[in-house]
């Protein structure tokens, strides 16, 4: 198991930079995801590591190791793939022992080796080792396919080829676990479910992992620490809640979880409260911010629906619900203030009056809750 | 420096290897024979590399080149007239095979007409007959021994129905069994064209004939042409018909050439023929890319609507007669030599006057030899093709080679004679003397059938993503390893079902093998050739019988084969 570090990176298609200015310091033991929407470099980054394409560029270092010069067979790296890519010609314990022959096969003398190779290419013929046998197992057991062995991988569900193909990466015991959108493929319910089963073998073998999504909300719930891509260019790395609560830009305010996004111009800063005009409205907030064009982001949750009898904020606006949506367990309302358009978010508690568009309400924020970039 | 290295490692000295091959076998016998077109004599290229003194006369050869043979070509009226004749008669076959099959593609995608399976099914069998069998068939149909010019004069006519050697003869076996080849092409053009167009028109009042000709029509036609242009093609490079039926005051441009270099030794001209036949077959292949070339339409609004076939009985029954009618001459055809290699003796009779089995008696005894050579042949250049393929296809779908790509299409364009010769010419005299042998034969009959194995083969190859790839090499496979363990198994359906086509072609192989097989190697087809020369008309048909069966046994389990997997 080792660290990763990336520095200076770059990565040039044809004359076109999809990568540029990445670094990346990832220690031992982490859970480390890259996030972005698509086309923003972060499975290049990815290839690179595992080897699969070159950097223009810069160094990858693995265990503290420069992986410049190995070619992907050797940089043992397990990478769980988009599509899982299971051998269809294979069962499960043929696919997850791939490795363990690779590996037997780089020790053999020729003629065992031709035994590994007929194995590799019909089990039946050649018997497994005993303690191949024992590693393949345990593995199965360990994400719950052992009765599974013997079928072929196109006769299981999609949840049980994404273990087939995490069993097949881990048994290979590699120095860093990659994952490409490993959960793209798996219905909403079978993604929750996945995501702890990842989380969970992760915390418990400690292995290095990288994995990649533009799903936020997997990102947030699953990885120590997370970098947002944009355009091949690192824009923040941070812990869940740091990308959170201190977004470094209007993007990834967005991007990660839902924003208030307003432009303002900054009037006054004093006694540590900065008041931005924003159309005709002035916010107040507790962050400072030196220059005069500012934007002012507020997440949906921090603003309050204010009923008279708590209604001592420092920043209210009165506005008309424009659209009320149900969501269970909040709801969402789509409040007109002014000439913005405000998304908030309520708890909703059972038996509660959800708001009708056309209502007139009364809204508050906190300054602290009011970040400028 | 790493690049350099890599490309004498495994996968890269492959590569080299692969593209050696091609270089050896197509592009300088390609490019010799264009040479020679201009020296008029032999040119040992390979020599040259290696001695001095031969370089020195190749040098020589090269300062007298004229361009005496260009300007044969159209003052000389023989060579002329041989090209000129030539694309008389693959016009003349492509337009009959439009106007035949037009009917038929129509019946067949568009109505309910009587028989339609059976006449479906029973269209292809032109298509496992070689044509020289096919040309010979007619020799004993409607020669002057023949039954049909037996029936003909007991209707009152007199000499022959048609003159077999002529060129109507040869145009009509080319017609009846070359029709298939658009006959598919065609039916899909009519089941995709647009069924709303269609409708719409009929919506605007028109009547069902009305839209017929103003709106079907016209949208089938692009797919026509081209189609058009495939028949022409294949008429064009069609060597065993004309080489069995053209009498000898009908001068075409394949038999010339084959008459050039086989008999005469006229390097010269057999070159120029040779680079002529390349240039219009090579034209007619552009001209059929450049009109396919964003010509796509048909399929462009979503799914296909299901057709309402016409079940109008003035229509289909006259449509089912006529398509019976042109599936039952090649039926007839075959049928014939099968009942003459039955036939004690058969002169200007409706039936033969009784009936043996000495003929299979004696192609198994005496003739067994050329069934060996057939097959031995045939699984040499199945094994050689299977390797190039899969490498080929390889390298074409994962690393984009166009070269190869382009490559592997070459021999498709290239007419078999015009082959045969390029190869003939480059490897007749030292250091790589290789005419005359069976090596150069496999070879050729590699080369020739490449393209059916590398289609079959990219196919599988693209079926397979590359992420598996990827994954087994991320697993610590080398890309070798990866390629036996993970790729080799993942292509074996596609591997099989294209080996079978390239089995079966070589065995129906005509040009090549007549002009190249030696003696002591001559196969099926030549040996067929040969008797019907020698109006062994007996053993010929046995041997046609038998060369026929083996065809559509292999050929049902390429079907199986494929058919199972989907491909």
């Amino acid at each position: 198991m080792g660290s990763v570090v990336l520095e200076q990176l770059r990565k040039d298609f044809s004359g076109v930079t999809v990568l540029q200015n990445i670094n990346l310091d990832i220690n031992e033991g982490e859970f480390f995801a890259l996030l972005g929407p698509s086309g923003c470099g972060k499975t290049t980054t990815m290839r690179c590591i595992a080897g699969f394409e070159t950097p223009t560029s810069g160094t990858i270092k693995i265990g503290g190791k420069d992986v410049a010069n190995l070619p992907p067979n050797e940089r043992n790296c397990g990478m769980v793939f988009q599509s899982y890519a299971l051998f269809p010609h294979m069962n499960v314990f043929d696919n997850v022992a791939y490795s363990l022959n690779i590996k037997e096969l780089k020790k053999s003398n020729p003629l065992k080796k031709i035994g590994v190779y007929t194995r590799m290419l019909n089990s039946k013929l050649v018997k497994y080792p005993k303690e191949i046998e024992k590693k393949v197992m345990d593995i199965l057991e360990y994400v719950e396919l052992t009765n599974h062995a013997k079928k072929l991988t196109s006769e299981l569900s999609g949840g049980q080829q994404q273990r087939v193909a995490l069993a097949r990466a881990l048994v290979m015991e590699p120095e860093v676990l990659l994952m490409d959108e490993p959960l793209s493929n798996l219905d909403l319910k079978l993604r929750h479910t996945m995501r702890n089963t990842i989380r969970r073998i992760q915390q418990d073998l400690k292995i290095t992992t990288i994995f990649v999504t533009h799903d936020q909300e997997e990102a947030m719930s699953m990885a120590d620490r997370i970098a947002v891509m944009k355009d091949g260019e690192i824009l923040q790395i941070g812990t869940p809640t740091d990308l959170y609560s201190n977004p470094k830009t209007s993007f990834i305010a967005d991007f990660v979880g839902t924003s208030n996004i307003l432009e303002g111009t900054v009037v006054s800063a004093e006694n540590d409260l900065t008041i931005v005009q924003v159309g005709n409205q002035q916010i107040k907030s507790k962050m400072k911010k030196d220059k005069k064009e500012v934007q002012v982001i507020i997440r949906p949750e921090n603003i309050i629906v204010l009923n008279g009898e708590n209604d001592n904020y420092d920043n209210t606006f009165e506005g008309v619900i424009h659209l009320a949506t149900y969501l269970g367990n909040t709801v969402r309302y789509d409040v007109k203030v002014g000439d913005h358009m405000l998304v908030v978010d309520t708890i909703y508690e059972s038996g509660a009056n959800i708001k009708q568009s056309g209502e007139k309400v009364r809204l508050g924020v906190s300054p602290e809750r009011v970040l400028l970039i | 420096m790493r690049k350099i290295k890599s490309l004498f490692t495994g996968l890269g000295l492959v590569k080299l290897l692969i593209y050696g091959f091609f270089l050896l076998f197509l592009i300088i016998p390609l490019l010799s024979v264009f040479l020679v077109a201009f020296t008029n004599e032999p040119i040992n290229l390979f020599g040259s590399l290696i001695s001095l003194e031969q370089l020195q006369t190749t040098m020589n050869q090269f300062k007298n080149a004229t361009l005496d043979n260009f300007k044969s070509i159209f003052s000389y009226g023989h060579y002329f007239e041989g090209l000129i004749n030539s694309l008389k008669l693959s016009f003349i076959v492509s337009i009959w095979v439009l106007v035949i099959c037009i009917p038929i593609a129509f019946g067949i995608a568009r109505t309910n007409m009587p028989f339609k399976k059976t006449i479906s099914a029973l269209v292809t069998v032109p298509l496992v007959i070689p044509t020289f069998i096919s040309a010979y068939a007619f020799i004993i149909m409607f020669g002057r021994a023949g039954w049909v010019t037996y029936i003909y004069e007991k209707l009152g006519g007199e000499g022959m129905l048609i003159d077999p050697y002529s060129m109507t003869g040869i145009a009509i076996v080319q017609i009846f069994f070359f029709f298939p080849y658009a006959l598919w092409p065609m039916v899909a053009a009519f089941k995709v064209s647009d069924i709303s167009l269609e409708e719409a028109s009929r919506n605007m009042g028109a009547k069902g004939w009305l839209t017929f000709i103003t709106v079907t029509f016209p949208l089938v036609i692009p797919g026509m042409l081209s189609t058009a242009l495939v028949i022409f093609a294949v008429s064009f490079s069609d060597f065993g018909t004309p080489i069995i039926l053209a009498p000898s005051d009908l001068n075409l441009i394949v038999v010339d050439a084959y008459r050039e270099i086989s008999g005469f030794f006229n390097w010269g001209g057999a070159a120029i023929l040779t680079v002529i036949m390349i240039a219009v077959a090579g034209f007619v292949y552009w001209l059929q890319n450049y009109m396919l070339k964003g010509r796509d339409y048909g399929v462009v609004s979503g799914k296909p609507k299901q057709v309402k076939l016409i079940d109008h009985k003035a229509l289909t029954i006259p449509l089912s007669i006529f398509s019976g009618f042109v599936v039952i001459v090649p039926l007839l055809a075959m049928g014939t030599v099968i009942l003459q290699s039955f036939a004690t003796t058969w002169g200007k009779d409706p039936l033969p006057n009784g009936y043996t089995l000495d003929h299979y008696r004696t192609i198994f005894t005496s003739s067994l030899g050329n069934i060996q050579n057939s097959l031995i042949l045939a699984a040499g250049a199945l094994i050689l093709s299977v390797v190039l393929a899969i490498f080929v296809s390889y390298f074409v779908v994962r690393y984009r080679s166009t070269t190869l790509d382009f490559m592997t299409t070459i021999p498709l364009i290239v007419p078999g004679i015009a082959f045969g010769i390029a190869l003939i010419q480059t490897f007749n005299t030292a250091p790589l003397q290789l005419t005359g042998t069976a090596i150069i034969l496999i070879i050729a009959y590699t080369i020739r059938r490449l393209p059916y194995m590398v289609r079959s083969t990219v196919g599988t190859m693209k079926s397979i993503k590359q992420d598996i790839e990827e994954a087994a090499v991320n697993l610590g496979a080398s890309t070798l390893t990866a390629a036996i363990t993970v790729i080799g198994p993942l292509m074996l359906p596609g591997i099989a079902a294209g080996s079978i086509l390239v089995f079966v072609t070589v065995i129906k192989e005509t040009s090549i093998s007549i002009l190249m097989a030696p003696a002591e190697w001559a196969p099926m087809s030549l040996a067929i050739f040969q008797n019907v020369l020698r109006a062994e008309y007996y053993s010929a048909a046995a041997m046609s019988v038998v060369l026929v069966v083996m065809v559509l046994v292999l050929q049902a389990i390429a079907n199986r084969l494929s058919g199972r997997n989907g491909l």
